[in-house]
């Protein structure tokens, strides 16, 4: 019997698991086919940017250079702008020799002799010599050139000759301007002719070398790190107040609630003008109030003196993320049975006591977390310092973000901007890996 | 919670509530003053006796008001729906289904979520120079989705993690497909928290500015936040128009609130908040 038992129970159970195997893979390949859209916009849009930054804060990065506005890590001719001014500038040298005598003469013919010399150069490589003609011609029927066509390859030595033939003539052009027919001609194509050189702008980690000395880098750190630590301690606590006085039941909750659901809800852009028009050494009503009860000597040194600034920044933050912070502990404080107070009341635990040995502990993960997103949003500051101050008096409110803005979209220099960006990013790294550490896994398990 | 609140509870929330409430109270009173009374000696007194609808009506004659609203309005709804779409996908995976990595993921999506946004500008807008996207409705979408999908993530699992496993084994044991599942029991109990979730990512998709404000420079696709920002008269700024235009954005907002508080406070707690 038992041998004949033994096959036949077996079945069933095979034949289970293999079903709870194939349900567990076909929930495998749903799962990641549904999470498939998501993560892979997720590393287009938001994961490879970062190492993009990363890359361009490499090198010598200036949109408004054209030499310089993509990042290369060879040697390049742009062989568009070179056709574009090569044919006019030995033509006009031929005009010019025409016109030349004596020394002179020699002097122009040796530079067209230089310039012709290394076109050949340039000629004689099979694949740019047919790039170079389809160009030319394209030039001459204005037809339209895409960057693929005009920017190609060339070869290093070939490359400096090129650049030192076209900087020399230049050079020696503008030495001979006295005695040239039109000097502005042969003078300014030879100076477009550099353009079309494209040395390598890769600089290694030079843009941090020079920021990490850069006093002005170090000066935004510090404003960052003060607004940052000042407004978020002073939301924490106030939040902190006023989420204990309202976790009651009262007439008016929802009101209240919505009320203080308005200056997280509006945009900070707007926000912070409004603050901009209640903080004016003018007209504002905010500036005035502070300075009658002695907070400032006048109205105008609200936005005038650096701590004054800065002052109005933290406290323009701290009314609109207050709100914020009070929800996130109400929240918490509501989960926090209500037993355990009676329970201390009975055992005669002080008000104060009962806050220290069960509030806090128990609420300890939710004020965890609301730092930890206040401190990022407010390490990353930029609209409300924008708007509101744009990073002045004399630097004093500029952060860390504002300086990386100006950098990138001022001094057009996207490579030190991305440097400082990534600067910015390790930051953030920084302080979260801090209160992760704190927090443990609690907040990616399973609720 | 059955603690009784007291008379003085009430003259501290009444004090409260005006504090909060008190810039836009201030800024509505300065709105319908005539210009004049913005400066000098009257700035400081809140009411007028010369009410007027002036500053109202210029920012829509002497500024582009309509064509900012309308932008902001295209790009947040057009990123709110494709944002939630994608992301209920992925959460619905994260939350209901068993396979390795999830809390990888999950992991992922947060740490995305916390990303400076300066530290993904400099390549996006050089992207999206090259692609001739700037200046255009799709060059502000495309962004937006760096954080509103990790937040739309983040909200919908704890959402959908809340909702009765039982239902989804009692679907199964009548034979309906996963996809079945999903769409006849999974989602019409999860509406809720997708409504509450797209009410999330609009706002903040609506309030966005690092990106609006270096990807669309032109004035006819500007947004709300800095169209207002960039506000400014010849000499002075025109306060008037400021407070007014102030005004305009917030009363819509005040409105939502005011509708969905329940939902904005429940989606803002949860994920923050142990139950």
């Amino acid at each position: 019997m038992k041998p004949d038992l033994m096959p036949n129970n077996q079945k069933p159970i095979a034949a289970k698991t293999k079903q709870k195997a194939k349900k567990k893979s076909s929930d495998r390949s749903l799962g990641y086919m549904l999470i498939a859209p998501s993560m892979i916009l997720i590393l287009i849009i938001a994961i490879w940017p970062v190492f993009q930054s990363f890359y361009y804060s490499m090198f010598d990065l200036r949109l408004n250079n054209p030499a310089k506005s993509e990042a290369y890590v060879s040697y390049k001719v742009n062989l568009q702008t070179y056709l574009d001014n090569y044919p006019f500038l030995i033509s006009s040298l031929e005009d010019e020799v025409d016109e030349a005598t004596g020394k002179t003469k020699t002097e122009l013919e040796a530079i067209k002799t230089n310039l012709e010399k290394v076109d050949a150069e340039l000629k004689s490589d099979g694949e740019l010599s047919s790039k170079y003609d389809e160009i030319d011609e394209k030039l001459t029927v204005m037809e339209p050139i895409s960057e693929e066509l005009a920017v190609s390859d060339l070869d290093k030595e070939v490359a400096l000759d090129l650049e030192k033939a076209v900087t020399d003539s230049s050079e020696r052009l503008r030495e001979l301007k006295g005695e040239l027919q039109n000097p502005e001609d042969v003078i300014g194509l030879s100076a477009s002719l550099k353009d079309s050189v494209i040395t390598p702008n890769f600089i290694g980690l030079k843009h941090y070398k020079e920021n990490l000395t850069d006093s002005r880098m170090w000066k935004a750190i510090q404003n960052t790190t003060v607004f940052t630590i000042i407004s978020v301690f002073a939301e924490l606590v106030i939040g902190l107040a006023i989420a204990l006085l309202i976790n009651k039941a009262f007439f008016g909750r929802g009101l209240v609630r919505a009320t203080i659901l308005i200056p997280w809800a509006i945009p900070t852009a707007v926000s912070a003008f409004m603050w901009k028009y209640l903080y004016d050494g003018q007209n504002g009503i905010v500036a005035k109030a502070f300075a009658e009860i002695g907070l400032f000597d006048q109205m105008t040194d609200m936005l005038t003196t650096s701590t004054g600034a800065m002052f109005a920044v933290i406290f323009a933050d701290v009314w609109k993320t207050t709100p914020y912070m009070a929800l996130l502990l109400l929240a918490g404080l509501q989960t926090i049975p209500s037993s355990l107070y009676e329970a201390a009341a009975i055992d005669g635990a002080s008000k104060w006591k009962q806050f220290l040995k069960i509030t806090l502990p128990l609420l300890k993960s939710s004020i965890l977390v609301a730092l930890l997103f206040r401190t990022l949003d407010a390490f990353r500051v930029f609209d409300l310092i924008y708007v509101l101050t744009g990073g002045g008096p004399a630097n004093s409110t500029e952060t860390i973000s504002i300086l990386a803005y100006k950098v990138m979209f001022a001094q057009t220099n996207f490579g030190e901007g991305s440097a400082l960006s990534v600067i910015v990013f390790v930051c953030v790294a920084i302080i979260s890996m801090i209160y992760i550490k704190f927090l443990g896994r609690d907040l990616l398990n399973d609720r | 919670m059955n603690k009784k609140a007291g008379p003085m509870f009430y003259v501290f929330l009444t004090l409260f509530v005006f504090l909060v409430m008190f810039p836009f109270l201030w800024v509505l009173a300065s709105s319908i003053k005539p210009v004049a009374e913005l400066f000098g000696d009257r700035a400081f007194i809140p009411f007028t006796n010369n009410m007027t609808g002036e500053n109202y009506e210029s920012v829509f004659v002497n500024y582009p008001f309509l064509k900012y609203l309308w932008n902001s309005l295209v790009v947040s709804t057009i990123t709110t729906v494709y944002a939630v779409l994608v992301a209920s996908f992925a959460a619905y995976a994260i939350a209901r289904l068993n396979f390795k990595g999830k809390t990888v993921i999950l992991g992922l999506v947060l740490s995305v979520s916390m990303f400076p946004q300066i530290a993904t500008i400099s390549p996006i807008y050089i992207v999206l120079k090259n692609l001739g996207l700037t200046n255009s409705y799709l060059g502000l979408i495309i962004p937006y989705t760096t954080f509103t999908l990790p937040l739309s993530i983040w909200l919908l699992v704890t959402f959908f993690r809340k909702i009765p496993f039982d239902l989804e084994e009692a679907a199964k044991m009548d034979g309906a497909s996963p996809m079945q599942t999903y769409w006849r029991v999974i989602l019409p109990l999860a509406i809720p928290g997708i409504f509450t979730t797209a009410i999330l990512v609009f706002i903040s998709a609506w309030n966005e500015f690092l990106f609006a404000l270096t990807i669309n420079t032109d004035d006819e696709f500007k947004t709300v936040p800095v169209g207002i920002a960039m506000f400014e008269g010849q000499f002075t700024i025109p306060w008037g128009e400021v407070t007014a235009a102030t005004v305009i954005v917030t009363v819509p907002l005040v409105i939502m609130v005011l509708l969905f508080q329940r939902r904005i406070v429940s989606g803002l707690t949860s994920g923050a908040v142990k139950e």
